[in-house]
């Protein structure tokens, strides 16, 4: 079980710059849909990998679904030599996503997200708009439920902009 | 990325999956706040969870 509360606790009092994607994403702006990680477009600035290494540190991150064993480093230079990385940790499943399909990275999105106020913490979230549009250029098969659902919670939100 | 305030034209399928959306849920959730919305979706997480552990310890319990 994925600990959202204190997985976004920590990356926010770690100063660490991302913007939430993915399933969290989609809760925060209402969605109903069970998740069961925390999905994450982080900067690729040296000094934010330094933070984001030095943050999850501690939660023993590792490859989800690797084998046992397997030599892993978990350090700022792993993050630079990689991109995205789906790591289980002891406070859950979290997924660290140098790029997203039809979005592009950290910069490219940071303009299409948010500041929104979590549990005393501020951190970023993709826009409803700019994550429906990221979803869709996905264009996989199991979204198209999540993208229904996404959609009618535009049509919502803005039902209720007009009252 | 596009302008991703520019709609984009709607898509056949996802329209018909929009007809079975519950829009109840979406609007008693539109009413939480963030982080009401994150603790529901924590206690739908263990409710999950607890849900599995009983159907493996039923399936267990028959072998």
């Amino acid at each position: 079980m994925t600990d959202f509360k204190q997985l976004l606790h920590l990356l926010s009092t770690s100063k660490v710059d991302f913007i939430l994607v993915g399933g969290m994403a989609a809760t925060v702006h209402g969605a109903t849909r069970l998740t069961q990680d925390l999905d994450i477009v982080y900067s690729r600035s040296h000094a934010n990998l330094e933070r984001l290494a030095a943050a999850l540190a501690p939660y023993q991150p590792y490859l989800r679904g690797a084998p046992l064993g397997l030599p892993f480093r978990w350090d700022a230079a792993t993050l630079e030599r990689g991109l995205n990385f789906t790591l289980t940790t002891s406070l859950g499943d979290l997924d660290l996503l140098g790029e997203i399909t039809g979005g592009g990275g950290y910069e490219d999105l940071v303009s299409h997200s948010s500041p929104i106020e979590v549990f005393g913490e501020t951190c970023r979230c993709l826009d409803l708009p700019a994550l429906i549009q990221v979803k869709r250029a996905a264009g996989r098969p199991r979204d198209l439920e999540v993208l229904a659902e996404l959609e009618a919670l535009l049509e919502e939100r803005r039902r209720l902009d007009q009252l | 990325m596009p302008d991703p305030d520019q709609p984009l034209p709607p898509d056949p399928v996802v329209e018909l999956y929009k007809q079975g959306v519950d829009r109840t849920l979406l609007r008693q959730n539109l009413r939480r706040s963030v982080d009401e919305r994150i603790l529901n979706l924590m206690d739908l997480q263990r409710l999950a969870e607890e849900l599995r552990r009983a159907g493996q310890r039923s399936r267990d319990h028959r072998r």
